[in-house]
């Protein structure tokens, strides 16, 4: 492998995309989870949420596709972590909602290099302390 | 109820999950994702398909009558994924979960498991650590 040129400071690049209900049909068949709450407004109003949510690994899952895009190969992920602190709610519409992922290289030590990840919702952060270690030897 | 007494507490490994390369194509098409690695004839999968597999796994907490646990009280609050390789194509891997840690704050169960991916050779590939929150019913809140 090419070591990947980063330094602390080092910006990932931006990656935006929308999250649509056919999305969270595709993903709950994909990952085998088929919470109602992620398909059923029904469901997720009756368990007081404002309408359908995205799934938690989903969001996870785009947050890391910031980071693969950056080093390209998936292989270099060593480890990731966050924290699910707002729900993204899914309108049944055309548009769905927007998230867009950014992420800064905050150490690097023995090759691996940790990001810190920001996945917002509109003005809204929708991940706690996200972070990947990744190897950029 | 679950209490920290329940710490440490394994449970036995899964059946052996296959990695199949159409179901890395159909999760890497799930997250709009195109990288070349996901596809091919030796695919590796995307760092979060672990948490399909460790999810087959958490299935032994809730169904665990002694704990006390119901599904749709339960809200995934954080989760780690640590990887010693990427999963592949042609695996055959176990998931083997254990509650590390439980707090019980205010009719709130906070419940950190983890569950290790082993190859069925006995190949430890990679952990999942979440952490849970588990709302009791308003009946059992003043039970801590």
């Amino acid at each position: 492998m090419t070591a990947i040129a980063a330094e602390v400071g080092s910006e990932i690049p931006v990656l935006a995309t929308m999250v649509t209900r056919e999305t969270l049909v595709r993903y709950a068949g994909a990952s085998g989870d088929f919470n109602p709450i992620h398909y059923s407004d029904f469901h997720a109003t009756a368990l007081g949420l404002p309408g359908v949510i995205g799934h938690g690994m989903l969001t996870m899952g785009l947050a890391l596709r910031a980071v693969t895009d950056w080093v390209q190969d998936p292989a270099r992920v060593r480890g990731a972590f966050v924290r699910f602190t707002r729900p993204i709610p899914v309108p049944d519409d055309a548009i769905g909602a927007e998230l867009v992922i950014t992420g800064t290289v905050t150490k690097i030590a023995a090759g691996i290099a940790t990001v810190a990840l920001d996945v917002r919702h509109g003005s809204e952060k929708v991940l706690g302390m996200a972070t990947a270690e990744v190897d950029i030897s | 109820m679950i209490s920290d007494a329940h710490a440490g507490r394994s449970y036995p490994p899964t059946e052996p999950y296959e990695v199949t390369r159409a179901k890395v194509a159909e999760f890497a098409a799930a997250l709009g994702d195109d990288n070349p690695a996901y596809r091919g004839d030796a695919p590796i999968a995307p760092p979060t398909f672990a948490a399909v597999i460790a999810g087959q796994a958490w299935g032994a907490l809730w169904s665990d009558d002694e704990l006390g646990l119901e599904l749709r009280r339960i809200v995934h609050g954080d989760q780690r994924i640590s990887h010693r390789r990427p999963l592949r194509a042609g695996d055959l891997v176990t998931a083997t979960p254990t509650i590390d840690k439980v707090r019980n704050r205010g009719g709130v169960d906070i419940i950190n498991s983890s569950v290790v991916l082993s190859s069925v050779d006995g190949e430890e590939i990679c952990t999942a650590s979440s952490t849970f929150m588990h709302t009791r019913p308003a009946d059992q809140q003043e039970q801590q």
